[in-house]
């Protein structure tokens, strides 16, 4: 007997309401179909009616978790377009804003994925450290999520001596606490049982499938804009590209707890070596008929933006792609032969922004094509209900 | 492998003038959009290029020109190729590299080219009652919004 499981596709929280259909048999799922678009809104083509400096706003609205990665990478891109070099000063505060972007992501991330995996405790305490992060984004730049810190030429506003004494502040409370969450995850072995073994993509598929991100370095795949490719920036600081090699969703929590600290050791590296000078320079109106190929790592993976300019104060074509997008077709994939009840953790697993908010589920029976509609946290009690009743795997140890 | 070793390789794939250099870490390859899947699959089993980033398309008047962007560990490389707006069909490589597909799709949608041998070429961003013809990312589409009907209200 064979269902059809729709989800989504909307729900107004949602940043990227998309639609997927599974057919299940039984609890294991045989097939999943995606359907994209909801809310598709013309970025690109919109990019072209606007000047330079209108697109980096424009830009930082794509995402609203990662909305700094998007500026940057078009800044980084209409820089080098416009022929102009931004001041050493400016290029460190960029990429501190950055870092700290990446801790309030991987924050939100550990969140939702302790949620979703029945782990409340871990989802509040994140949550409340979060905050440090938050707050401290928002004494940078003023704001806590679109924080408008990017200009072509630089930033547009500078730290002192005392903001930097708070950011060191912020960022060894956030230190010691991390450490401390990885110690439960070690004391707590349901947590690690409802996480191992679910959602397996292979370092072959991760390769097929071209998946980006913690998804791709969690398969073992240690690719990272960052270093591979980096912004010269990348090549004055020190850290590691974090992998791991389970291939699942416990490997996608320690890729991205291994971040944390890589961003911490990165964030207080900047900071020591902060230099002297002014922010920003003044960037020309018009930009020389070119091309450029931008790219830079997002909390979720990379992100590339490729420019051609015509000579006018306009872009004539800005390509946009986000991670997230990447890692549909590794999705599609990771869900075939999984359980329904793996099906928020494995969604939290790729972006936290496509369960962090309820959402109705819909189950139709095949034959009768009966409806009943399923509210998200009813899934979720019922993924939960299923990790109680399965014998915990006991044979995983916590990496940390 | 640097950029010139990169650079090497490709020479031996295609003509030596269809390769350009024009940034660090930047190398751009021209090809013809029948060699495009061959180059593609020698790139591939050569150069470590199965990552596809993006595939741009760009309207340039009388072509489209697509641009497949790869990413490997020292930079990235980008294929090149032409082909005229009267007919536009291009290979689809997912054959190579499965997950470019819904890049291609995306072209699909967005300049009315044609994919061939796409594995799923049903139309992705676009709504179910989007208008026939209509292709967004063409630069002599114009947005019109059509007039706003309320059921029931004033004439």
């Amino acid at each position: 007997m064979k269902y059809n499981i729709p989800i989504g596709p909307q729900h107004p929280a949602l940043k990227e309401p998309i639609s997927i259909r599974l057919t299940v048999e039984g609890e294991v799922i045989q097939d999943a179909d995606l359907r994209l678009g909801y809310n598709h809104r013309g970025v690109e083509k919109l990019a072209e009616e606007k000047s330079w400096i209108q697109n980096i706003y424009l830009t930082e609205r794509i995402c609203g978790i990662c909305s700094h990665s998007h500026a940057t990478c078009f800044v980084q891109g209409a820089e080098k377009l416009l022929e102009i070099v931004p001041p050493r000063r400016g290029v460190y505060l960029r990429y501190l804003v950055s870092e700290l972007e990446r801790i309030h992501s991987h924050l939100l991330w550990l969140g939702v994925a302790g949620h979703e995996a029945g782990f409340d405790t871990f989802f509040m305490y994140t949550w409340r450290d979060r905050e440090v992060v938050m707050d401290l984004l928002e004494m940078i730049s003023g704001n806590r999520v679109h924080y408008a810190i990017n200009t072509l030429g630089g930033v547009r506003r500078d730290i002192d001596e005392a903001m930097k004494k708070k950011i060191l502040e912020g960022l060894a409370v956030l230190k010691t606490r991390s450490e401390y969450y990885f110690k439960i995850g070690a004391m707590e072995p349901t947590f690690i049982g409802r996480l191992a073994g679910v959602g397996r993509l292979t370092k072959q598929q991760a390769m097929d499938y071209c998946a980006v991100g913690p998804m791709a370095r969690a398969s073992g795949v240690d690719r990272d804009v960052r270093k591979n490719d980096p912004h010269d920036f990348y090549n004055e600081v020190e850290f590691d590209v974090a992998t791991a090699d389970t291939c699942d969703v416990l490997g996608r929590t320690v890729v991205r707890i291994k971040e944390l600290f890589e961003s911490y050791k990165i964030c207080e590296q900047i900071l020591r070596k902060l230099p002297d000078g002014p922010i920003a320079v003044k960037a020309p109106r018009k930009a020389k008929p070119n091309e450029v190929v931008s790219r830079y790592e997002a909390p979720r993976g990379e992100n590339i933006h490729y420019i051609i300019s015509n000579g006018s104060e306009k872009p004539e074509r800005l390509k946009v792609r986000a991670p997230t997008l990447a890692n549909y077709p590794a999705t599609v994939e990771i869900l075939k032969h999984g359980f329904i009840a793996d099906i928020p953790l494995i969604f939290a697993a790729i972006d936290p922004c496509i369960c962090c908010a309820e959402r109705a589920v819909d189950l139709i029976d095949a034959r009768s094509g009966e409806q009943r509609t399923l509210r998200f946290s009813e899934l979720r009690r019922m993924a939960n209900e299923r990790a109680r009743l399965s014998p915990v795997q006991r044979n995983v140890e916590w990496p940390f | 492998m640097n950029d010139e070793q990169k650079i090497e390789k490709l020479k031996t794939f295609v003509s030596p003038e269809a390769v350009a250099y024009p940034a660090p870490h930047r190398i751009f390859v021209s090809v013809e959009p029948a060699g495009l899947t061959a180059l593609v699959a020698r790139m591939k089993a050569a150069l470590d290029c199965w990552y596809v980033i993006t595939i741009s398309g760009v309207d340039k008047g009388e072509t489209y020109e697509i641009l497949y962007h790869f990413g490997d560990t020292t930079g990235s490389i980008t294929v090149r190729t032409q082909i005229p707006k009267a007919d536009p069909r291009i290979p689809s490589i997912c054959g190579v590299i499965p997950g470019a597909i819904l890049y291609e799709r995306e072209l699909q949608d967005m300049f009315g080219m044609t994919v061939e041998n796409l594995p799923d070429p049903r139309p992705m961003l676009m709504s179910d009652d989007w208008p026939a013809g209509n292709f967004p990312l063409r630069k002599d589409w114009k947005f019109d919004r059509p007039a706003e009907v309320i059921p029931g209200g004033k004439k």
